[in-house]
């Protein structure tokens, strides 16, 4: 008795009055948790984001829950008592661990030890050399056999500098960031099904592929059974949940022995997808042009393409490699035109495939989309740069069988093939550069089905291709081209600085993806393969001796490659991104950026207001806006009932934002609200976890 | 007459093997011991509602209710309504929740306990038919023996007593409903609380 009473003590008092750093509940003499706050940053700076990590270190055997706890048990949450202009992200959860205990009840949790993170937005009018104190209380559930629910009122007080620095536990929040769910799509197909109420995913097999685990996140009331992972002999995996669909979950998995994860929506496959989103905007499909409109526009498009910035210097080695040409006889001529005009088919009708490989795997993919991978670009770049510095003369390439780096050796030398990779690599510049009639054409194109979108592409490459056709069918009119000659060489080094141009553009590319860092990083290791190629251009002529080649050869390969593993592998990769994500430029929703100005107006005339409040380091907002706002069926909804669509975008510290987000009685991003039609005084504010279905049932209530 | 327990034993597994608790559908049959020794089957109280509720005296989601009150307050206004309420404990021997009949007693005396029967489900056979994963977990069943609501006790997942006040009652709504021979709004929800220590 007395025991039991001692327990009950020790129970209650979970340690009341002054906050610590560190906290702990305790139940018989043993620490069941333990929480204190961690800082990614030792000082902070002014409005700049930065990670608190809640670190719960539990009692061996005991378990503290997930965002979705299962069958039993509830989620830690945290109340935080901010200092006035700071900002709170929701927690981001890492991946938990599935539980079964006796009677069929499955659990998630974590036992050991969890950091929950939280993004924190600092206040932009704090005065270097001062300190802040951020405060939460934090309450949890914390069970073994038994449950026991705990609290901590726990805070942090750290300095404030002009720059920030890292403290020593931005390792530790680093790591638990990797294991937070991802708001991209995962790297690999997941393709589900749905039938008699169970929902069905199917991950093809692959050696880098896992350890594959799901974990449902259902929306209130939804009800879920136990997720049932099952991996086939081949290797493949397949994920069966009882629940109707959709159906939010993180899938988890071990990909190249790293743990990853992913937000991801159970739904049936593209097919229903594309059913919804026609369904839904008849006016999207009939504001589009008709078929042979479309095919024009491309033709027009494509020919378009030759004049862009981005391929005036392929477009001036074009010239070039005719001018080399002119010597030959006209059906030689003829044939080269071919030839390179079967490259530019080529590349758009392989492009072509690619996107409609891609929409039959449900993946949303816009034009373009190969200059937003950061690698791509880098590779452009960099075979760019050493064509250019070939052009110059820095060096010469003599060994048969090179790449794209000399075109116009290739055309001259080895006839067809070379004018055929000289189409390919012109067009490969042009993609980026869609013009305004190739932007509606493709428009046109993706809503369309395979065999349009080849053909869209087959028109655009038409257009693209059809001055060299006609020029090299009327080979007449080469003879207004100039004689070869001396000035060839003076022609050949200034052609490198259209080419140098083309470089600062595609570094203007990496700057609007990789930010500063980025555009540095790519720059040194552009410098290293300068220097590599100017030793093999100085030391390996035909002069050398064997010896002095085989080493220049050696030191030239060192330098591009040690410049290849220390610039890219470390300084790149790491880059972060900038505010402006290149999916967010590719936006389809027309948002008005935000001012309280602006939406007094718009509230004043009556319009119905659609108000996003978001910020780049908010995964939840990412993974609502991917999933649940930019889909065709809303973007349709929000164009019909012309309701006003505002971004307020919270990236970085904005006081006017705040006190929106205040009047609502909100610290933290994700939020939205909408504002009826006429009735700016009755505000629907949606739940911070979006389905489509939620935003346009609200968006339906604006009229 | 042991040929005839056994019998009766054999088909009541089976039928609670078939069963699942859907609403809608007939509840699944069970007789338990109270903890006064007496046996009751639900087939009893056909002809009245029958309200069932997962406990576990030790678990701090069913303190909430118990400790403040709030589900005694919420037994003794319906069971004075003729509805019939029962108590089931699905704790097997050892684990937390689990007591003699002799200890039970004197706790439900001390914490006034206001149910037709508190009921004692050892081995769990009764918590697995119904499916019951967390106390508390509410199920109601009409008088033709049909669920008409399963899931939790209210829409505040919390153990905190202070947050009873301001939350929906659920099982007070759909009796609620169903008395007054309206159809149940909230019929199914997804029930909090700590897992069933079968």
């Amino acid at each position: 008795m007395f025991r039991s009473w001692l327990t009950i003590l020790a129970v209650t008092i979970i340690i009341c009055g002054t906050p610590h750093a560190s906290v702990a509940q305790v139940l018989d003499g043993k620490t069941l948790v333990k929480a204190e706050l961690i800082s990614s940053a030792r000082a902070i700076a002014p409005g700049e984001t930065f990670y608190i990590g809640l670190k719960l270190t539990m009692e061996p055997g005991w378990h503290t829950y997930w965002e979705y706890p299962g069958d039993a048990g509830i989620p830690t949450k945290i109340k935080w008592d901010l200092p006035p202009g700071f900002g709170a992200g929701p927690i981001e959860w890492p991946i938990p661990k599935a539980k079964l205990e006796p009677g069929d009840i499955e659990v998630y949790g974590y036992s050991g030890e969890v950091v929950l993170l939280i993004a924190i937005q600092p206040s932009a009018d704090l005065a270097p050399g001062t300190e802040v104190t951020l405060r939460a209380a934090a309450s949890w559930l914390v069970c073994e056999e038994i449950c026991i629910p705990g609290s901590a009122k726990v805070e942090i007080t750290l300095p404030v500098a002009a720059t920030a620095s890292a403290s020593e536990f931005a390792k530790t929040i680093a790591d638990w960031q990797t294991r937070v769910p991802s708001a991209e799509p995962p790297p690999f197909d997941v393709a589900w099904s749905e039938s008699e109420g169970l929902l069905t995913a199917q991950i093809p097999a692959s050696t880098e592929i896992q350890d594959v685990r799901f974990f449902p996140l259902p929306g209130d009331n939804q009800s879920v059974g136990h997720p049932i992972v099952t991996k086939s002999p081949d290797g493949a995996y397949s994920v069966k949940v009882k629940s109707g669909a959709p159906l939010r979950g993180v899938i988890a998995a071990k990909v190249n022995g790293e743990e990853r994860s992913w937000l991801v929506v159970a739904q049936s496959g593209a097919a229903e997808m594309a059913e919804t989103s026609s369904d839904a905007s008849p006016g999207l499909i009939e504001a589009l042009p008709p078929l042979w409109q479309a095919l024009l526009f491309g033709f027009l498009g494509g020919i378009i393409l030759n004049l862009m910035p981005c391929v005036l210097p392929v477009i001036s080695l074009k010239i070039f490699g005719f001018i080399r040409q002119a010597g030959d006889d006209p059906r030689q001529i003829l044939l080269h035109g071919v030839a390179f005009s079967s490259g530019i088919f080529f590349w758009f009708l392989g492009l072509g495939a690619v996107i409609v490989a891609l929409k039959a795997s449900g993946t949303e993919v816009t034009w373009a989309f190969q200059f937003q991978n950061p690698m791509f670009i880098l590779v452009i770049a960099a075979v760019v740069f050493v064509f250019a510095l070939n052009l110059c003369g820095v060096f010469e390439l003599t060994l048969p069988g090179k790449a794209v780096g000399t075109m116009s050796d290739l055309s001259g030398k080895e006839g067809f093939s070379g004018s055929f990779f000289q189409g390919v690599f012109a067009t490969l510049l042009a993609t980026p550069c869609t013009g305004p009639f190739l932007g509606t054409a493709l428009g046109f194109a993706f809503s369309q089905p395979g065999g349009v979108v080849m053909a869209m592409f087959g028109s655009i490459a038409l257009g693209m291709a059809s001055p060299y056709l006609l020029l090299s069918a009327r080979p007449g009119w080469m003879k207004f081209l100039p004689k070869p000659g001396a000035w060839m060489e003076k022609l050949k080094q200034f052609m490198a600085f259209p080419l140098f141009a083309t470089l600062l553009w595609l570094l203007s590319i990496l700057g609007g993806q990789k930010g500063i860092d980025g555009i540095l990083w790519t720059s040194a290791f552009l410098l290293s393969l300068g220097l590599a190629v100017w030793i093999y251009g100085a030391f390996c002529g035909p002069l050398s001796s064997v010896r002095t080649r085989i080493v220049a050869v050696l030191c030239a390969l060192g330098v591009a490659v040690g410049g290849g593993w220390f610039f890219i592998g470390s300084g790149f990769l790491a880059a972060t991104a900038s505010a402006q994500s290149a999916a967010e430029s590719k936006d389809a929703i027309r948002w008005q950026p935000f001012s309280q100005a602006l939406v007094d107006e718009l509230l004043a005339a009556g319009k119905p207001v659609f108000i996003d409040f978001t910020a780049d380091w908010c995964i939840t907002c990412k993974f609502n806006e991917r999933t649940a706002i930019n889909t065709p069926a809303v973007r349709a909804l929000i164009e019909e009932l012309g309701v006003v669509p505002v971004k307020a975008d919270w990236t970085n510290s904005n006081p006017e934002i705040t006190a929106a987000l205040k009047a609502f009685g909100r610290v933290g991003v994700p939020f939205y609200v909408i504002y009826p039609a006429g009735r700016a005084n009755e505000p629907i504010t949606l739940p911070e976890i979006l389905t489509e279905s939620i935003v346009i049932e609200a968006l339906k209530k604006s009229r | 007459m042991k040929l005839h327990l056994i019998a009766t034993a054999l088909l009541f597994t089976a039928t609670m093997a078939i069963a699942s608790p859907e609403v809608g559908k007939p509840a699944p049959a069970f007789t338990l011991t109270d903890s006064n020794g007496k046996s009751h089957s639900l087939s009893d109280f056909k002809g009245k509602f029958v309200v069932l509720e997962w406990v576990n005296l030790g678990c701090p989601f069913v303190k909430k209710f118990y400790d403040s009150g709030e589900m005694q307050k919420l037994q003794a206004a319906h069971t004075g309504k003729d509805v019939v309420w029962l108590s089931i404990c699905s704790s097997a021997e050892g684990k937390q929740g689990h007591h003699t009949p002799a200890e039970l007693q004197a706790k439900l005396e001390s914490i006034g306990y206001k149910g037709t029967g508190y009921l004692i489900d050892a081995d769990g056979t009764v918590g697995k038919a119904y499916e019951a994963r967390t106390t508390p977990e509410m199920f109601v069943i009409n008088p033709e023996g049909v669920l008409i609501y399963k899931g939790a006790i209210d829409d505040k997942p919390s153990t905190d007593s202070a947050d009873i006040a301001a939350a929906r009652n659920f099982v007070a709504a759909a009796l609620g409903e169903a008395t007054s021979g309206q159809a149940v709004t909230t019929a199914e929800t997804k029930s909090y609380g700590c897992s069933v220590k079968y």
